[in-house]
């Protein structure tokens, strides 16, 4: 078998199946979203089990719907969002690995918790490399297969590495997609043009998660804030960040967000609890709690420790 | 230097020069930024300028707010500075016509002047690249001519062509890519704003200084535009 055969062709790509790796980062001076697996914790499961490096590629698969057929011997794993994966038409198990035999055929259903689901592959996908990382961005067009998400007949070129092993992650470390959220924010940005009743209601509001939301941000349903002014001067966008419109209702900016904007924001999600509003069920309830940074960057180091970069 | 620094998130923070788009206050962004990028210090994974801010991402796993602010702070006291009339002016040739510049009439009609008068005013300005955001190579130059400042499109359109020259407020951009806008065309550049091939991979970059230069359909097209 000739090597630039070893991968995966895809016989249907789904909603919006892409390759994804932790982002893009350095390029919001000339206007590239940082991009990346919405759910990192799912994402970075799921190249542990392949014994990849922390910030390989895998696919990302939105909602589901992707079928695709390995053209070599090769494991595989899967996480996130159980989207009912079945290989040769059999049920398959998440969050462990699986070898594939030649002309084996995995395929995605629909999820029923959760919003994305990961497959890595041992040695990681061999997709071309665009501005510092793997990640598609398919607003921006680029990266991963022709800046767009996958369709039927692309294919994915892997490495066709075996593990010896079967691989399982500890059920204890596997976790819930559930239909409550509790989001920790580090209070900043304008913070100060939001009064105290308003940030009062911001910390007691019961939001909910009506499905309006995309790589980009989730835009959260609940009782209004008002901040003293309706726009800033544009500024820069971290991950995170929870932006107030003039309707009202906070919008929390994800991996594919704009890089500059012009609301106020009050604060922002961590990074670990962005993963989670990533995987939250529409009709799902929010909360937000205030944190501080320390506590903050306690759990960035932890969830640095769990994946040994 | 009076630097206001703001928590933006657990790893980044927000530097603020000012509260106004004035070339005083960028200028101030584009030092802080050019010196933070000549650092090529690890603990800053992102510096991204705008109007009047700097957001900088750090690695938080190495380095807490405190110690990033203070970093910062002694690269920005240590920079020398760059004296903005040694940047070079970029120019950036465009075809002003109708065929291209879909809102030269209307806003000939809505200014009273003549589409002549309005490429006058328009190519006669030094620009100055404030921000990049919107669309990867998407700047946006400051300031157009108070007599052409315009309001934007009240019903954008879905495809603005690639290259298009457009107004919007008291700004000035060019489309890097076919997209969506509702900024008002004057006309078309054949220059690519981003591009691959490009060291910087964007044309222009923060800071810089920008001028139009009009030019002829028959150059336009030399240099490889598309009507």
């Amino acid at each position: 078998m000739s090597q630039k055969h070893v991968g995966f062709t895809v016989l249907k790509g789904g909603v919006q199946s892409t390759i994804q790796d932790s982002g893009r980062i350095g390029f919001c001076d000339i206007g590239l979203t940082q991009s990346g697996a919405m759910d990192e914790t799912a994402f970075g499961y799921a190249n542990k089990l392949a014994g990849n490096a922390f910030n390989t590629p895998v696919v990302e698969i939105a909602l589901g719907g992707l079928a695709l057929v390995s053209t070599c011997k090769q494991t595989v794993a899967i996480t996130g969002a159980d989207m009912h994966p079945t290989l040769n038409s059999e049920p398959i198990g998440m969050w462990q690995t699986h070898r594939l035999e030649k002309d084996d055929v995995i395929r995605f259903g629909f999820a029923s918790k959760g919003q994305f689901a990961y497959l890595s592959v041992a040695g990681g996908f061999k997709t071309p490399f665009a501005y510092g990382s793997f990640s598609t961005s398919v607003k921006e067009g680029l990266g991963g297969i022709d800046g767009r998400k996958l369709i039927e007949g692309d294919f994915l070129p892997t490495q066709g590495t075996c593990l010896p092993l079967k691989r399982r992650l500890p059920s204890v470390l596997i976790p819930s997609y559930s239909d409550e959220a509790v989001l920790r924010v580090v209070k900043g940005y304008q913070e100060a043009l939001f009064d105290a009743r308003a940030h009062e209601t911001f910390f007691t509001t019961t939001y909910r998660y009506k499905g309006e939301g995309d790589r980009m941000g989730y835009r959260l349903c609940g009782e209004k804030i008002v901040p003293s002014v309706t726009g800033i001067l544009s500024e820069p966008i971290c991950y995170g960040a929870i932006q107030i419109p003039s309707h009202g209702e906070p919008i929390v900016l994800l991996k594919e967000r704009q890089t500059i904007g012009g609301y106020p924001k009050i604060g922002s999600v961590i990074a670990v609890d962005c993963f989670k509003l990533a995987q939250l069920n529409v009709g799902g309830s929010i909360r937000f709690q205030s944190v501080t940074p320390e506590e903050a960057r306690a759990e960035a180091l932890a969830f640095r420790a769990r994946f040994t970069f | 230097m009076n630097v206001e620094y703001r928590i933006a998130s657990e790893s980044s923070v927000i530097l603020y020069f000012g509260h106004t788009i004035d070339a005083a206050v960028s200028d101030k962004v584009y030092q802080a930024y050019a010196a933070l990028k000549r650092s090529a210090h690890p603990a800053f994974l992102e510096i991204a300028p705008s109007y009047a801010s700097l957001m900088v991402g750090f690695n938080s796993v190495r380095y807490d707010f405190q110690t990033t602010c203070r970093l910062i702070q002694s690269f920005l006291e240590d920079a020398p500075h760059i004296d903005a009339r040694e940047q070079k002016v970029v120019t950036i040739p465009v075809y002003y016509a109708q065929e291209v510049g879909w809102d030269l009439e209307a806003l000939a009609l809505e200014k009273r002047m003549s589409i002549e008068a309005i490429v006058a005013l328009h190519t006669q300005t030094t620009y100055r690249v404030y921000a990049i955001g919107f669309a990867p190579g998407f700047a946006y130059l400051g300031q157009t001519d108070e007599r052409l400042e315009t309001a934007r499109l009240a019903n954008p359109r879905k495809a603005v062509p690639k290259g298009s020259v457009a107004i919007a407020d008291r700004q000035s951009a060019v489309y890097p890519a076919k997209s969506p806008g509702g900024w008002k065309i004057l006309g078309r550049t054949p220059i690519a704003m981003f591009d691959a091939s490009y060291p910087g991979l964007s044309f222009v970059h923060v800071g810089d200084a920008v001028r139009f230069e009009a030019i002829s359909q028959e150059r336009f097209l030399a240099l490889g535009g598309e009507l």
